[in-house]
């Protein structure tokens, strides 16, 4: 998946009515919370496969982070 | 005393006839925008008209049970057209009365799109942050008392009542998270359309056990519009039984 396309996902999956960029901090996003987190676990296991648990979601800090926490599942 | 304004948009579906046509009247009644939702336009147009202020009621044709996964896309749509809702009234239901020998699986298919699946899903849209307005928004759902106490031959109609119910208890404490409430209210028997002719023979000599008779669809109206307003605003998660107290 391409970074702008995980970008529009993400902005889907957190219910954000502004865009989300790469360097934003995700705890300045009020819509960065348990559900959203449970959400984005689905979507990492849905779409790479990727089993995320909660206590490492809660130690990401940035949008890249989380993308970087993709690794190769999103260029 | 409860009253709404005109931007406190609010969704009601199965608008044309009974339950949902004495909601949507009622909301414009007190002020609201209704956005009137049901299969039928003939049916919808004249329930617009019949509105104090129809030019406050907007009608929008659609079978909720075309596309249900698209739901959600379809209540975002309606908020591009008509900006963050307040509220949501899912009125839209079938009553089924089958006895188990003549249970056919489509035909449940068929009640549980209309009775469960579509109410989670437009649920699902209103829901969404980007859709309501958020803390103040609330929605209800019409379950049924046949969720708890059901008649013979019922047993689907029952089962997807009881199933909306749960459902909905759940996705009240999701919710609440973001300031929307959710609630459910149970009629027993309303002199509606949808029970007078599809449950015509299970109607008859019941009355007498309602100490005020059959209810009207007023009677269940009113416990809609209280719970959609601000003066119901710490009740979520709940479902209300409306049955003359005959339970």
């Amino acid at each position: 998946m391409k970074t702008a396309d995980f970008l529009i996902e993400l902005e889907d999956i957190l219910q954000r009515e502004e865009p989300c960029k790469e360097n934003d901090n995700l705890c300045d996003y009020d819509e960065w919370d348990s559900l959203s987190k449970m959400a984005l676990m689905a979507f990492f296991e849905k779409n790479f496969g990727l089993k995320v648990k909660l206590k490492d979601l809660n130690d990401v800090k940035t949008v890249s982070d989380l993308i970087n926490f993709a690794g190769e599942n999103i260029k | 005393m409860i009253s709404f304004n005109k931007e406190d948009k609010i969704i009601v579906t199965g608008a044309s006839s009974g339950i949902g046509e004495g909601v949507a009247m009622q909301l414009n009644e007190l002020g609201a925008t209704v956005i009137a939702i049901a299969r039928n336009k003939e049916r919808l147009k004249a329930m617009k008209e019949k509105c104090k202020y129809p030019e406050n009621t907007y009608i929008e044709i659609k079978d909720l049970t075309e596309d249900i996964d698209n739901l959600p896309v379809y209540v975002k749509f309606l908020k591009e057209k008509y900006g963050k809702f307040k509220g949501l009234a899912y009125c839209a239901g079938v009553v089924q009365v089958k006895p188990l020998q003549l249970l056919e699986l489509n035909d449940v298919y068929k009640l549980f799109d209309i009775n469960y699946f579509a109410p989670v899903f437009m649920m699902k849209g209103f829901a969404d942050r980007r859709n309501n307005i958020g803390k103040g928004a609330s929605a209800v759902c019409i379950a049924s008392l046949a969720s708890q106490f059901s008649s013979r031959s019922m047993s689907m109609y029952s089962g997807s009542k009881a199933a909306l119910i749960s459902s909905m208890k759940s996705i009240a404490k999701e919710c609440s998270l973001s300031g929307l409430r959710i609630n459910c209210v149970s009629p027993s028997d309303i002199k509606t359309p949808m029970v007078l002719n599809d449950a015509a023979e299970f109607m008859q000599d019941k009355e007498k056990k309602y100490p005020f008779g059959y209810g009207d669809v007023s009677d269940v109206a009113n416990m809609v519009i209280y719970l959609l307003s601000d003066k119901s605003k710490w009740i979520t998660g709940q479902n209300y039984i409306i049955d003359c107290g005959v339970i």
